[in-house]
């Protein structure tokens, strides 16, 4: 018997697939796999926070970063215009507001858990008139409203824990970090009808809703003088001004509502109440 | 962001070392083999019975470990399934390499041919998580010789 070992064609028992395209159509898959988990976790723990009494969201807000730097005159001027507003939003029974004016410099206002709104001076002190300011009030108060900010979380954290998972380091320490209350992402859809539901309130106040527009037309030229830096949250995922603009616009004529009519002046204190929070946040600043 | 750059370079660094190393080598084992191809090697238990052989056992063993490129092709792999071309070669790389170092101690006895040829693989790395995934793969064969005096 003749004994013997054959040549054996190469490529039987390797692939000849490049590396690289395995890898990439891989990753594609993968990544495409992320994104879909991503959003029907944001969805789910959208849908789940919701659920969450607004009682208990109260227990959850992040009482030690919020102060308010305004003088009595100026937190009674606030809390009138929200009452007001409260009025209405049609806000439900133990849905309450609390307002904090940041006498720091950014521009900026946003809502956060447990019906806290934050204002900063930085932001206030460009606004012209008082329709604007109930403007800005009753959009941060529609997102109280609508339960935004816990739903925001709620889709934050399910995202977060989704990644932990897959990144082998479920930490849900997440609740605790501070960056989240102010970092609060809104969804497009959120914001518009934070808007439409700001501007009916504008309307039920004033019985017109001029001047309301006058708020975005402030965060444009903020935008265009800042030259597109970082933007403040009440902009973040918005709809673009001008977008904005004309969907008020829209609005308005779709609902019959009054262009025309008297915008009502701030209180004549309002600038001398503008530099006394400032000063008390430079106080605060100075003792930190 | 730090981590995401490390990741690319040590991808990167797999893929450009490991496929050099891997051409290389196929060209390595592509020419010893030609060389080694005198001396077969026989998976039968049943040696020929004349003349009377000496026998020797003789083994090749070699140890491989997975570069980084191809540890995250595998990892993604395990998600979807499916064939992980990216070990194949490596193994097609180790299997033969051990074959050709079995041939080689053969032909240093001075063996005609090599019978009852088996491999073994063992997993160096088992049990431990996160470590680096080594093989071993042994080929061994009972080694002919033929007497001196005929």
């Amino acid at each position: 018997m003749k004994y013997r070992n054959p040549r054996i064609p190469e490529g039987i028992n390797v692939s000849d697939r490049h590396p690289l395209r395995e890898l990439l159509t891989l990753a594609g898959g993968a990544l495409v796999l992320l994104v879909l988990l991503s959003w029907l976790m944001g969805q789910f723990g959208g849908r789940l926070a919701r659920l969450l009494p607004f009682e208990h969201e109260v227990a959850l807000a992040p009482v030690s970063m919020l102060r308010s730097d305004a003088g009595p005159e100026l937190q009674a001027y606030l809390e009138r215009l929200s009452t007001r507003v409260s009025g209405q939003l049609d806000l439900p029974s133990g849905m309450q507001i609390h307002l904090n004016l940041d006498g720091g410099d950014t521009f900026n206002a946003f809502a956060t858990l447990g019906g806290n709104i934050v204002l900063y001076r930085g932001l206030l002190e460009h606004l012209t008139h008082e329709n604007a300011l109930v403007m800005l009030l009753a959009h941060e108060m529609a997102h109280v409203r609508h339960r935004d900010p816990i739903v925001g979380i709620g889709q934050g954290v399910a995202i977060q824990a989704l990644i932990g998972l897959l990144i082998g380091d479920p930490s849900l320490a997440v609740l605790g970090s501070a960056g989240l209350y102010t970092q609060l992402h809104y969804t497009r859809e959120m914001e518009r009808e934070a808007d439409t539901a700001a501007l009916a309130a504008v309307q039920g106040v004033y019985g017109h809703i001029h001047g309301a527009e006058d708020l975005f037309r402030v965060i444009q030229a903020r935008r265009e003088n800042s030259g597109g830096g970082e933007m403040p949250a009440i902009l973040n995922s918005h709809p673009l001004d001008r977008q904005r603009l004309a969907a008020i616009a829209d609005l308005a004529r779709a609902r019959g509502w009054s262009g025309a009519g008297q915008t009502t002046p701030l209180p004549r204190g309002f600038d001398a109440w503008m530099k006394d929070a400032a000063g008390r946040a430079a106080a605060v600043e100075r003792q930190r | 962001m730090y981590e995401l750059i490390l990741l690319l370079i040590l991808l990167s660094l797999g893929y450009v070392v490991g496929q050099h190393a891997e051409r290389r080598h196929y060209r390595s084992i592509l020419q010893r083999e030609e060389r080694l191809n005198s001396l077969p090697a026989i998976a039968s238990r049943y040696p020929p019975s004349e003349p009377h052989y000496h026998q020797a056992l003789v083994t090749g063993s070699t140890v491989i470990s997975v570069d980084y490129f191809k540890r995250f092709l595998a990892a993604l792999r395990s998600l979807f399934g499916g064939r992980i071309t990216a070990y194949e070669s490596l193994l097609d790389r180790a299997r033969r390499e051990s074959l050709l170092r079995m041939k080689q101690q053969a032909s240093a006895l001075g063996a005609s041919m090599v019978f009852n040829v088996k491999y073994e693989t063992a997993s160096i790395s088992k049990g431990r998580g996160n470590s680096i995934g080594s093989v071993e793969v042994l080929a061994y064969g009972t080694a002919l010789i033929a007497p001196r005096d005929r």
